[in-house]
């Protein structure tokens, strides 16, 4: 489903992704974790292209999104087409990104009306079920600043949601809420996983990893330097890095 | 000669201002309709990923901020029809001036509420499919609107208070009414002080309608 193949991408003189490549199958659940700054929420965001990339491919469903080869060099793809693909691609932010101007429920309409031309009867009737979905089915006439951050995160989910992505893409959802928060948007994202739904979570819930995942990567310096099964990582990580890592934050 | 404000009443001399008024208040408006418009094309221009686009946007905010509107005012009616031939009426040449002028102002005042709003909104936009401009149209703009009003308030009283300049283009607005009945009858302090009330009641209506708008956007509208 997902295809990450030799990338690299600097900024200026620092190089943060180094020669990574990843595989994510349909129905996967694959959870990111490593130090910050290790680059996987960079990783992350090269997956529907919100940061460039200077070498490699990325393919989503056998389609590649950003870089092209042409004629043997690699060019930025028509920013169309990249549409096409991001449409595809669902993504939650860490900060929601919800948009505050207009109620929870035209938020999630405002992309399948905008990109795919749904009528608005159509549109709604969606994004109520979604709503449903994430359990804030009476919030739709709220507006995003009325929400608590556990509940703007579920709307964000069922806005990602709406445009019918085949992969989704979660940024360290849960790192911006209240503690007592963070359960309800776990609740919400191990449902979809419970559906077969494509997931791709950086975060530091080391708790939803271990529940969740498929697979777990191990992100350090850029480079990817481990993955497995949850188990293996948890109970007997080979990487000394990952080991030191780990030991931290499970010890909190 | 002692102060008399019944001067204000005698012959036409009020029709004359009220004409005037209604010419300041009327090309205003129009240049206003302008400087809004093209002030917001310059100022995504400047923002433009193309070169050309971008720089020519540039240059216009340099050459019309930098010259005083007196001289562009004077270039427009009388350089042009002078210099190449090209007779536009007063009313067009003020109209066209004052807008490009303050057009230099808006772009900033457009760039300047765009660039506020967090980076997230756009990224959020183009995460679900929506190109570029489908996101800035739907979801940067309608918040940068709302981070505009206080500025543009500013911007469009300047505007009103610059009009009067349009009096030595021989527009026959407010100010160039006062200046015809001054001549008459050098009541200097009675009619500039009575145009000054209209002046000021006029930008004082803008500053409350502004006001207004800004808190029913507010209302609705939640943060931003």
């Amino acid at each position: 489903m997902i295809a990450v193949k030799n990338i690299n991408k600097s900024y200026g003189n620092l190089h943060v992704l180094k020669n990574v490549s990843l595989n994510v199958a349909q129905g996967e659940v694959v959870v990111i974790i490593g130090p910050s700054g290790s680059g996987k929420s960079t990783l992350l965001r090269c997956m529907n292209y919100l940061e460039q990339i200077q070498e490699g491919s990325i393919e989503i469903a056998g389609k590649p999104i950003g870089l092209i080869n042409k004629g043997g060099k690699f060019v930025e793809m028509p920013q169309k087409q990249l549409d096409q693909i991001r449409a595809e691609v669902g993504m939650v932010f860490q900060n929601f990104n919800l948009f505050p101007h207009v109620t929870v429920l035209q938020n999630i309409t405002m992309a399948p009306m905008t990109v795919k031309k749904m009528k608005r009867d159509e549109a709604e009737k969606l994004a109520r079920e979604l709503l449903g979905k994430v359990g804030l089915a009476d919030k739709a006439q709220m507006y995003p600043d009325q929400l608590s951050g556990g509940q703007k995160q579920r709307v964000a989910i069922a806005r990602a949601l709406a445009m019918k992505p085949k992969v989704m893409l979660f940024d360290e959802p849960t790192s911006a809420l209240d503690p007592e928060l963070v359960g309800e948007v776990l609740a919400v994202m191990k449902q979809l996983a419970a559906e077969g739904m494509t997931m791709v979570v950086v975060t530091h819930e080391m708790g939803f990893a271990r529940e969740v995942a498929d697979r777990v990567v191990v992100m350090d310096k850029g480079v990817l330097i481990e993955e497995g099964p949850p188990e293996k990582i948890f109970t007997s990580p080979e990487h000394p890095r990952t080991q030191a890592f780990l030991s931290k934050v499970l010890s909190n | 000669m002692s102060l008399d404000f019944t001067v204000i009443f005698e012959g036409n001399n009020l029709t004359a201002l009220l004409e005037g008024l209604w010419v300041t208040v009327s090309m205003t408006f129009m240049a206003l309709v302008l400087s809004t418009m093209l002030g917001l094309f310059i100022g995504l221009g400047r923002m433009s990923r193309n070169r050309l686009i971008s720089t020519l946007c540039s240059w216009y905010l340099a050459w019309f901020r930098g010259t005083p509107l007196l001289v562009q005012l004077m270039i427009l009616y009388y350089g042009l029809a002078i210099g190449m031939q090209i007779d536009l009426s007063a009313s067009v040449a003020g109209v066209l001036g004052l807008g490009m002028y303050s057009a230099a102002y808006v772009s900033e005042i457009v760039r300047g509420a765009i660039q506020s709003i967090d980076k997230g909104q756009m990224e959020a936009g183009r995460s679900l499919g929506m190109s570029h401009w489908q996101t800035m149209v739907k979801v940067i703009l309608p918040q940068a609107v709302r981070r505009m009003l206080p500025p543009l308030c500013n911007e469009f009283i300047a505007l009103t208070k610059n009009s009067s300049l349009l009096s030595v283009i021989t527009v026959s607005e407010l100010m160039r009414a006062g200046n015809l009945i001054v001549s008459n009858n050098f009541r200097y302090f009675e009619i500039y002080l009575t145009i000054a009330v209209l002046y000021f009641l006029v930008n004082y209506s803008i500053s409350v309608g502004i006001g207004r708008l800004e808190k029913r956007l507010r209302v609705e509208g939640g943060r931003a």
